[in-house]
């Protein structure tokens, strides 16, 4: 039988690894998306999603069930993603660099290379120019954008109101905008 | 501020459904009759849609036994709760009174350790795991979907390295 | 320090209990064989099509994003735990498949593929009893394989 989420959530209360394993395989790439949106550096972001992970694990048990668990791990992951960018002073060329180093595995199963390519030139350009807004507006973007949060989400995770959620967006798509121009 | 002006400081959430009714309707009806704001709407979902692609693209071979192995080396780091009743134990030897508790707690410990497997951290989870993958001269993905339960190990050939490695043979009944 | 008898005859009980429960704990694996089953499946990006043996694993076949699946062999045999079982694999290529552990109801692999005698992938994969997983990639009369390697204990 198929353990819901909410079986797996309290099965990792009790210290059952393996539950908390199948809530990570179910997330981590997503989680991973937001994190990497924000630092930017492939190992760098691999580096804090175990971390939102582990810290997960350890703080499971108090975790209520008031909010869905992906909305809960966000927050840890936002958080620390935020935290470690503030901390960083790596110079952008080099994020750049690493970059551009990642293999798309999923490319070669069967998709058009040709959307693929343009894609990702696109792709390319907008992660540099989203690299510099400031920590805060990459993630509200990116939690909007990728995740599909709810501006009352965002704003429980980042500690902010509904309506700064909604002034960070408006900023932060204006100047994607305007960084991308005409390639949009 | 010019209509339009006005508007196009609304489209953003008006896409993401969060404007009151009375103002969606009015943003609704803009852009429906204003055909710069109806572009600016465009650019904003490709905008959406461009960043959503970029970062899944770059995540989509991110194995997930690799991951796991990491978060896991951060767990087993901490002490496990078996270690912390020892650990507890061994400050009861400092006190007489209950000295003679260590040896039976060890007891109880070990006989429950060895006899109920299916609890606490050796529940079973319902999906293929990966231990271990030794691509020989290829590179190798990992995809894992929890919906479907399904696990695939993907070998991309990879000529530069097949070439840097030289053929190893290995008898089909060689234990590995 | 002197122990009560109560608790003398308690921790005996427990040693005797240590005893004979744990060995029983212990065991990796059940005496019978383990029956393997490997497909082989070809998936290219010809017309969609679906082969009607594979609607069973159709769920799992979508997650590499091919249009065409058809299941070209299927084999099943007994294998021995801590033995190597080798399948004939399409292309002059064959698995090797060592069933050795069996525990909460999992079943634990190594999985070599081999092409001719040069090996292509070593794995290591535990899963559910009478579960599978996929192992695919080799290129194949325009297409790819997929190996669908599952394993039934009990």
């Amino acid at each position: 039988m198929e353990l819901t989420e909410r079986d797996l959530i309290r099965n990792c209360q009790k210290g059952d690894s393996a539950a908390y394993e199948e809530l990570t395989a179910k997330y981590y790439r997503r989680v991973l998306m937001v994190i990497l949106g924000i630092v930017h550096h492939r190992e760098d972001a691999m580096e804090v999603a175990q971390e939102t992970f582990y810290k997960g694990f350890r703080n499971i048990k108090s975790f209520q069930g008031g909010s869905s668990f992906y909305t809960w791990i966000y927050r840890i992951a936002v958080n620390l993603a935020i935290d470690f960018q503030r901390r960083q002073k790596r110079a952008v060329a080099d994020s750049r660099e690493n970059m551009d180093d990642v293999v798309v595995a999923s490319e070669s199963l069967g998709t058009d290379p040709y959307r693929e390519l343009r894609d990702r030139e696109l792709g390319e350009r907008l992660l540099a120019a989203i690299d510099e807004l400031t920590p805060d507006h990459k993630a509200v973007i990116l939690m909007r954008a990728v995740e599909g949060l709810s501006y009352k989400e965002i704003g429980r995770i980042m500690g902010c109101s509904e309506g700064t959620v909604m002034s960070r967006l408006h900023y932060a798509r204006k100047k994607l905008q305007e960084k991308l121009g005409p390639d949009l | 501020m010019s209509d339009c002006d006005r508007i196009q400081e609304w489209l953003g959430a008006w896409l993401d459904g969060e404007l009151p009714q009375a103002r969606s309707a009015e943003v609704k009806l803009h852009v429906e009759k204003c055909a710069a704001c109806a572009a600016e709407k465009v650019r904003i979902q490709r905008l959406d849609a461009a960043l959503k692609r970029a970062l899944e693209a770059r995540v989509s071979d991110a194995a997930f036994a690799p991951f796991w192995a990491g978060v896991r080396e951060r767990i087993a780091q901490e002490k496990s709760p078996r270690q912390r009743v020892f650990d507890w134990m061994r400050r009861g030897v400092a006190f007489p009174r209950i000295a003679w508790g260590v040896p039976v707690a060890a007891v109880v410990l070990i006989a429950l350790f060895s006899t109920i497997r299916p609890s606490g951290w050796f529940v079973p989870s319902n999906q293929a795991s990966v231990e271990s993958i030794d691509g020989h001269g290829f590179n190798v993905a990992l995809l894992r979907e929890a919906k479907t339960k399904t696990t695939v190990i993907w070998l991309f050939e990879n000529q530069e390295t097949e070439d840097e490695n030289p053929v190893e043979p290995a008898a089909s009944e060689q234990a590995f | 320090m002197r122990i009560p008898s109560s608790l003398r005859r308690a921790s005996k009980l427990f040693s005797l209990w240590l005893i004979f429960a744990a060995p029983l704990g212990a065991a990796e694996h059940p005496a019978v064989p383990v029956q393997l089953k490997i497909g082989t499946i070809l998936a290219t990006n010809q017309a969609e099509c679906l082969d009607s043996q594979l609607a069973k694993l159709k769920q799992q076949l979508e997650v590499v994003k091919y249009r065409c699946y058809r299941l070209i062999r299927e084999e099943s045999k007994k294998s021995s735990w801590d033995t190597n079982t080798v399948f004939e694999i399409p292309g002059g290529r064959s698995l090797v498949v060592m069933p050795y552990e069996f525990r909460n109801a999992r079943v634990a692999l190594k999985v070599r593929l081999l092409e001719g005698e040069k090996p292509i992938v070593d794995t290591t994969v535990r899963f559910p009893n009478k579960g599978n997983f996929l192992l695919g990639g080799p290129a194949h009369e325009g297409g790819v394989l997929i190996l669908s390697i599952s394993a039934a204990a009990q």
